[in-house]
């Protein structure tokens, strides 16, 4: 018998970093531009993409990836604005991953498409440590969630390119301060923009949607 | 809770390289988990003892060292982050947070950009062989 050390430094993380990278660069490649938008369970994120899919569609060619527990519920929605949209089923998984998206890439006609919206679980953990390949990670959290949700949960906040604040309008029913929110999100990362929305509030949506499509021209210049 | 995934992977690896080198039996397992990953070293050893059942690495233990944050600054800083800064902003609520929120550079007082402190790395494994010379050690 005799025992060996193997070196191994294989990074976990770095792996899924790596397929995240292809992904990015397929992407790249048919001009795409493509957003991760993680956040709560129920804080609106089908909906937001919803009402970004409804004024954005006339305009881009839009694709979407479901990623649930269930995909298909989510699915259904996207379905019905006349998207294609593929349900990435995570099963017990918490989070999507560039495996996941990866697979996810090979069903979408890229060369139709302009703009892939990714919905990530629902979840504010598990989701941080796994890049897919998205140009732009957005984080939303709904009022309901209690205002001290956003210290809770430092480093999804840290890591993300936009922040979303939703259902402001019942912020008063829920004896929630979404100005209190906003600064703890800027206490943990100083430039990242803050959006307060409603989905009864026209002009707080049209801030969301104006941001995707900053993000879309930008991509097609390239 | 994602560590049973993490776990199969982690497994996949060490069997593939333990394998790979003529192993009879996995000794030892140890990772370099970051305090900053959302990833607990428990949990993680708990789902790689259940996937390993029955396979030569099922009696493995883990070796867990913990990778204290690190930053990198525009000004050039690069180094740790500030520990006592962290004990002087004392009613933070999680260690977690606490890193978090110390991470300005200490030098130009500017956000700083986090460097370490979120990887998870399979870093060796100790295996047992039979032979001397079966596959040579690297």
């Amino acid at each position: 018998m005799l025992m060996h050390v193997i070196h191994m430094e294989h990074d976990v993380f770095k792996a899924n970093d790596k397929i995240a990278e292809k992904n990015k660069k397929k992407l790249d490649k048919h001009q795409v531009f493509s957003v991760n938008v993680m956040g709560a369970i129920g804080s609106g994120k089908t909906t937001l993409i919803e009402e970004a899919i409804k004024q954005l569609k006339e305009k881009y060619k839009i694709a979407v990836i479901a990623g649930d527990v269930i995909a298909e519920m989510d699915a259904s929605r996207f379905r019905k604005l006349g998207v294609p949209t593929i349900p990435a089923n995570t099963g017990k998984e918490c989070h999507l991953d560039a495996k996941l998206v990866e697979k996810a890439l090979n069903e979408i006609d890229l060369e139709n498409t302009d703009l892939l919206m990714i919905e990530n679980v629902g979840n504010l953990i598990c989701p941080v440590d796994f890049k897919l390949g998205e140009h732009l990670r957005v984080v939303i959290v709904s009022v309901t969630e209690g205002d001290d949700i956003i210290l809770k949960h430092p480093m999804i906040f840290k890591t993300s390119e936009l922040a979303i604040i939703n259902k402001v309008d019942i912020a008063h029913a829920v004896d929630v301060n979404a100005e209190k929110m906003r600064e703890d999100i800027l206490s943990l990362n100083p430039d990242v923009p803050v959006i307060l929305t409603s989905k009864h509030d026209w002009e707080s949506l049209e801030t969301w949607i104006s941001f995707i499509e900053l993000g879309l021209k930008k991509a097609q210049k390239k | 809770m994602h560590e049973f995934s993490i776990a199969c992977e982690i497994f996949d690896q060490v069997m593939n390289t333990a394998t790979a080198h003529g192993a009879t039996e996995v000794k030892h397992v140890t990772l370099q988990v970051g305090r900053l990953a959302h990833t607990n070293p428990e949990q993680l050893e708990f789902c790689f003892k259940v996937i390993s059942e029955g396979s030569i690495a099922e009696d493995a233990d883990f070796v867990i060292e913990m990778v204290p944050p690190s930053l990198e600054c525009e000004c050039g800083y690069r180094g740790d982050v500030n520990e006592s800064q962290i004990r002087e902003s004392g009613e933070l609520k999680s260690e977690l947070l606490a890193y978090v929120a110390a991470m300005e550079c200490p030098i130009c007082r500017k956000p700083a950009h986090l460097e370490g402190g979120r990887e998870l790395i399979i870093k060796n494994i100790e295996i047992e062989t039979k032979d001397e010379d079966l596959t040579a050690d690297r």
